[in-house]
C-alpha cells in the first residue's frame, strides 16, 4: 500500500489516493504543517515529485493497526532544477471494511 | 529538569464518540511527559509498547534507546508546554495530533522551538500502549 500510495502521488491519481487515505486521515509534513486528506490531494495536483524511491521500510503489526516506518528518496524538478531529498516517514494504517487505509502520517527530512 | 505544563486541550468532532478514549489517552500523554521530566523509566516502560517506533528530527529511536537516553539524561533547564491536541479514534486505535512548545537557555541565550507531533496508541491487554510517536519542528 505504501508503494501504491507513492505511485498514486507521482502519477497524480486522485482516485487511488482517495481509496488509500481514510476520510479522517491527518498528516504532518516536513515543515510541521498539518494536512487533512483534502490538503494532500490538493498538494498532489501541483506536486513537482517525479519519483519516490523506497530505501528502507519496516512494518509493525498491532492487531488491525500497522505502523510503517522507513526512508524515501524523493526526486523531482522544481523551477527547472532537479532535487533529491531523503525523508523518514511514519505511517499508521488501519484495517477497515476489508481494506487497509492510512489514518495518519508524518514526514521528516534527513540531512 | 524538564518542566511540563499542559494547556488548552482542544476537542475534535471525532472525539464525541470516543471521549472516554480521548480522556484516557490524553492522561497517558501527560503521564509520559511527567515521567520523562523525572527520569522515571519504570513508568515509561509500562506506557511504551516494546515495538515502539519513535522518530524525532529524522532519527529513528527504539524503546531501548529512548529509555537509555532518559536514564542517562542530565537535568536541563528546558520547559515543554503542550499547546493543544486532537484525538481521533479508530476502534482500539487512537491517533493524537498536537503541538508543544519547547523553551530553554543555551549559552545564556533563551531559545524556543515549536514541534508538531503524531502519536499512535493501541489498546492491548487492557491497557493503551504507545506504538508510534514522531515529531517535526514547525517552520516559522
Amino acid at each position: 500500500m505504501e508503494h501504491v500510495w507513492g505511485q498514486a502521488y507521482v502519477s497524480k491519481d486522485p482516485k487511488a489516493l482517495e481509496r488509500i487515505l481514510d476520510d479522517a486521515f491527518v498528516n504532518v509534513d516536513s515543515d510541521g504543517k498539518l494536512q487533512a486528506k483534502a490538503d494532500v490531494l490538493a498538494e498532489m495536483r501541483t506536486s513537482t515529485t517525479l519519483q519516490v524511491l523506497t530505501e528502507s521500510m519496516t512494518v509493525h503489526l498491532h492487531g488491525n493497526t500497522a505502523i510503517v516506518t522507513g526512508v524515501f528518496l524523493i526526486k523531482g524538478v522544481e523551477r527547472g532544477k532537479p532535487y533529491a531529498q531523503r525523508v523518514r516517514f511514519v505511517d499508521t494504517w488501519f484495517y477497515k471494511n476489508g481494506q487497509w487505509v492510512s489514518i495518519a502520517g508524518l514526514v521528516t527530512r534527513i540531512g | 529538569m524538564v518542566l511540563v505544563c499542559l494547556t488548552s486541550l482542544a476537542a475534535s468532532a471525532q472525539e464525541a464518540a470516543g471521549s472516554d478514549v480521548a480522556r484516557a489517552v490524553r492522561a497517558l500523554e501527560s503521564e509520559w511527559f511527567e515521567a520523562q521530566a523525572r527520569n522515571d523509566n519504570r513508568t515509561l516502560d509500562l506506557i511504551f509498547d516494546n515495538a515502539l517506533v519513535y522518530v524525532e528530527s529524522g532519527r529513528l529511536v527504539t524503546k531501548g534507546d529512548y529509555l537509555l537516553r532518559v536514564r542517562s539524561a542530565k537535568p536541563q533547564l528546558e520547559q515543554i508546554v503542550l499547546e493543544g491536541t486532537t484525538v481521533r479514534t479508530f476502534g482500539d486505535t487512537a491517533v493524537v495530533v498536537g503541538t508543544y512548545l519547547e523553551t530553554g537557555v543555551k549559552d545564556g541565550k533563551p531559545w524556543l522551538k515549536r514541534w508538531r507531533f503524531v502519536d499512535t496508541w493501541v489498546y492491548k491487554k487492557g491497557h493503551w500502549m504507545l506504538v508510534a510517536a514522531a515529531a517535526v519542528p514547525v517552520s516559522k
